[in-house]
């Protein structure tokens, strides 16, 4: 058996969306291969120069349907920050616990779908039940599940719901107790799951630096680097968390990089609540405004690393021009050089434990 | 023995020849319907189980508790167009769920069913007969794999055969062993050798080979990695659709009976038990070692194919061997 040529996806159960790999395999080991994107591309940044500021908020969902609310949140400080206002400190909490919990609620889905590629679709099922909670939660504040469209700008659309430390405080114990105990057993701490994932995959640090990857997939290689902690925004400096990072760059540590995020922003979103300060939540803003000739760069730690927003206007109800910069995008094009020689297996391991979002890389 | 039964009633109607063809005709279709019986309850408890185990319901509409969701899957099956595409070979294409089926139903017709005179084909041999018809199996694969001409099903069909070809070997070490220490490859003979003490207690490592063996050639997950329906989309399946795809499963599910009742008779004492009647005993035994087996699949990830050869090749046939060397110095 020479080589061959095996094309694996758009559509693949495998691939996370519609990502199309051109792989050359010989035998068990792949050759190399070439990643096509652009099966998914809907011309967000062209939609955006088309529509209203706030019109464009429910397309920012669409962008990384697994973490629409962080992307809002960007897209919404990207304004604030054009328009130069600032928003009330319960409007910065509100953000903050929105985007722990999105990122909670991202890394779950990593998890279940990592787990499904291994071959083990209980995980899969797992990590859907916890984030079902959140799901409810977030239902609770916005009234939407995937796609919330809650924020505004200058705040958000409403004020949190009444109860809600009641409602997110026992969420959060079951989460914890969940993946300190039941996701450790069939994942983490199993020895068939070490086999696969050990040495697998190995992402280094000049690689890292090579293609601008960020995010949880640069801090499994050793680089200590997040937003939240470097440029501090909202309320993150006033909190008390670590930053998880491990030193193999293999798919294990890209797995346990993401469990312990889970931990430390259940942390967070503990604190954020208990300092949850009461007033205003909203600066408002009229729904069509004008802003000014200017530019504006805001960027955020995502889920799937620094996302990124540069804004010019020109006067008008609509941008001029919206440069978004997706961090799955960078690591998607480092995926030719991980793969190299890799197991024809493990190529789809890779694939997951690299958790690219297709919506987002195409945009 | 079954056939005297059946060929006592007939007689009283019919000549010889007539009762002995009669009776014949009466068994396979027993051990017919014995073959489709095992994927439709057997999956049900999977689905069930596995259901249970992700805090799902599982099948519910169909039937008290979705007891005759297989039913109606497998007529869904049946009622499918007969579909290829056109670059098959489709000698072996076709070939292979047929012969998938037929072993099944050989092998079902060959194992004790629960008591010594409950079996449908009386042979002395019979645990070698089933080893036969289990080794046959890479074959299929191959034959499947290669005559579907697809990549994905040709990976699939390789790593199968390398698999199955492995691991048969400390199967089939594990059943000399056994054969050495009752004295007969006849199940009937094994299991009356247990009366006293159980094998598992004697040879708890050739247990868990046998075990790991037996999972790895039936590619039950997660063992599953010629099919593995993540990577391969299901390996050297990935054509088979409709009657052909559900013969594929029947084969599956019998493999899996035939696996957990080998693994009772070896080494849980089949019908051996006190109070309860024999039969009752042996599959009480069965089905704690089906749920067992289930289980696996449903909380381990597979391993990688090259992983898996190490484990056969560097572990399981040298502890397989050795154990082996180990009986036949100790009871010789």
């Amino acid at each position: 058996m020479g080589e061959i040529e095996l094309n694996i996806g758009p559509v693949h159960p495998a691939t996370h969306g519609v990502l199309r790999l051109k792989a050359r395999v010989e035998k068990d080991t792949v050759l190399g291969g070439d990643v096509e994107i652009g099966y998914l591309h809907r011309a967000m940044e062209k939609i955006a120069e088309q529509r209203l500021f706030n019109s464009f908020f429910p397309n920012v969902d669409k962008l990384e349907y697994v973490s629409a609310l962080n992307w809002e949140i960007l897209y919404a400080s990207v304004l604030e920050k054009a328009l130069g206002i600032d928003i009330p400190p319960r409007a910065k909490y509100i953000r903050v616990i929105l985007a722990e919990i999105q990122r909670i609620m991202s890394h779950l889905i990593f998890i279940g779908a990592f787990g499904q590629d291994l071959g083990n679709i209980t995980v899969f099922t797992w990590a859907l039940r916890e984030r079902e909670l959140l799901m409810d939660i977030v239902e609770k504040i916005s009234g939407g599940r995937l796609a919330p469209m809650y924020l505004r700008v200058g705040g958000t659309e409403y004020d949190l719901p009444e109860g809600f430390d009641s409602m997110i405080l026992p969420v959060l114990d079951r989460l914890e107790e969940k993946v300190n105990k039941d996701y450790k057993a069939v994942t983490y701490e199993n020895s068939l799951f070490k086999m696969r994932t050990k040495g697998v995959g190995v992402l280094t640090r000049d690689t890292v630096k090579k293609y601008g990857i960020t995010g949880p997939n640069m801090r499994a290689s050793g680089i200590e680097r997040d937003l939240r902690r470097s440029e501090p925004y909202f309320v993150y400096d006033s909190l008390d968390f670590d930053i998880p990072v491990e030193d193999a760059g293999d798919s294990y540590a890209r797995f346990m990089v993401r469990i312990r995020e889970i931990q430390e922003s259940i942390k967070i979103l503990r604190q954020a609540v208990r300092a949850l300060p009461k007033g205003n939540y909203i600066n408002k803003q009229p729904w069509m405004f004008k802003i000014p000739p200017t530019e504006a760069f805001v960027r955020q730690e995502c889920p799937r690393g620094e996302g990124a927003m540069f804004l010019v206007t020109d006067g008008g109800m609509k941008a001029y021009r919206l440069k978004i910069r997706s961090p799955s995008f960078y690591t998607v094009q480092a995926m030719p050089e991980i793969i190299k020689g890799a197991r024809v297996a493990d190529l789809f391991t890779i694939i997951a434990s690299l958790d690219p979002v297709m919506g987002e890389v195409d945009r | 023995m079954i056939i005297n039964f059946f060929y006592t009633i007939v007689r009283e109607f019919f000549s010889v020849r007539v009762s002995i063809l009669l009776s014949v005709i009466i068994l396979f279709i027993i051990a017919l319907i014995l073959t489709v019986a095992a994927p439709l309850i057997l999956g049900w408890v999977d689905r069930k189980f596995a259901a249970r185990m992700q805090s799902r319901y599982g099948p519910m509409y169909v039937g008290k508790f979705g007891l005759l969701q297989n039913v109606a899957d497998f007529i869904k099956l049946l009622g499918k167009d007969v579909l290829s595409n056109a670059y098959v070979d489709g000698l072996a294409f076709n070939i292979a769920p047929l012969l998938s089926s037929a072993f099944a139903v050989a092998m079902i017709s060959i194992i004790p069913l629960g008591s010594a005179s409950l079996e449908i084909i009386n042979l002395p041999y019979n645990l070698l007969f089933i080893y036969i018809f289990m080794a046959l199996s890479p074959l299929l694969v191959m034959l499947g794999g290669w005559g579907e001409n697809n990549k994905f099903a040709l990976l699939g069909a390789f790593r199968g055969t390398a698999q199955m070809i492995t691991y048969e070997l400390s199967v089939l070490v594990v059943f000399m062993s056994i054969a050495f220490v009752s004295g007969s490859f006849d199940i009937s003979a094994i299991v009356l050798s247990q009366s006293m003490v159980w094998n598992a207690v004697y040879f708890p490592v050739l247990f868990l080979v046998f075990i790991i063996g037996s999972l790895a050639v039936i590619e039950r997950a997660p063992f599953d990695m010629p099919e593995s329906s993540q990577e391969l989309q299901a390996g050297w399946r990935i054509e088979y659709s409709g009657l052909r795809y559900g013969l594929l499963i029947v084969g599956d599910y019998v493999k899996l009976l035939v696996i957990s009742m080998l693994a009772v008779y070896l080494f849980l004492g089949g019908w051996n038990g006190p109070l309860l009647p024999p039969l009752a005993w042996f599959w009480i035994k069965t089905a704690i070692v089906i749920l067992v087996l289930m289980s696996f699949r449903w909380s381990l990830n597979r391993p990688r194919i090259d992983q898996l050869l190490d484990i056969g090749w560097k572990w399981l046939l040298p502890l397989g061997v050795l154990n082996l060397v180990a009986v036949m110095v100790l009871w010789a």
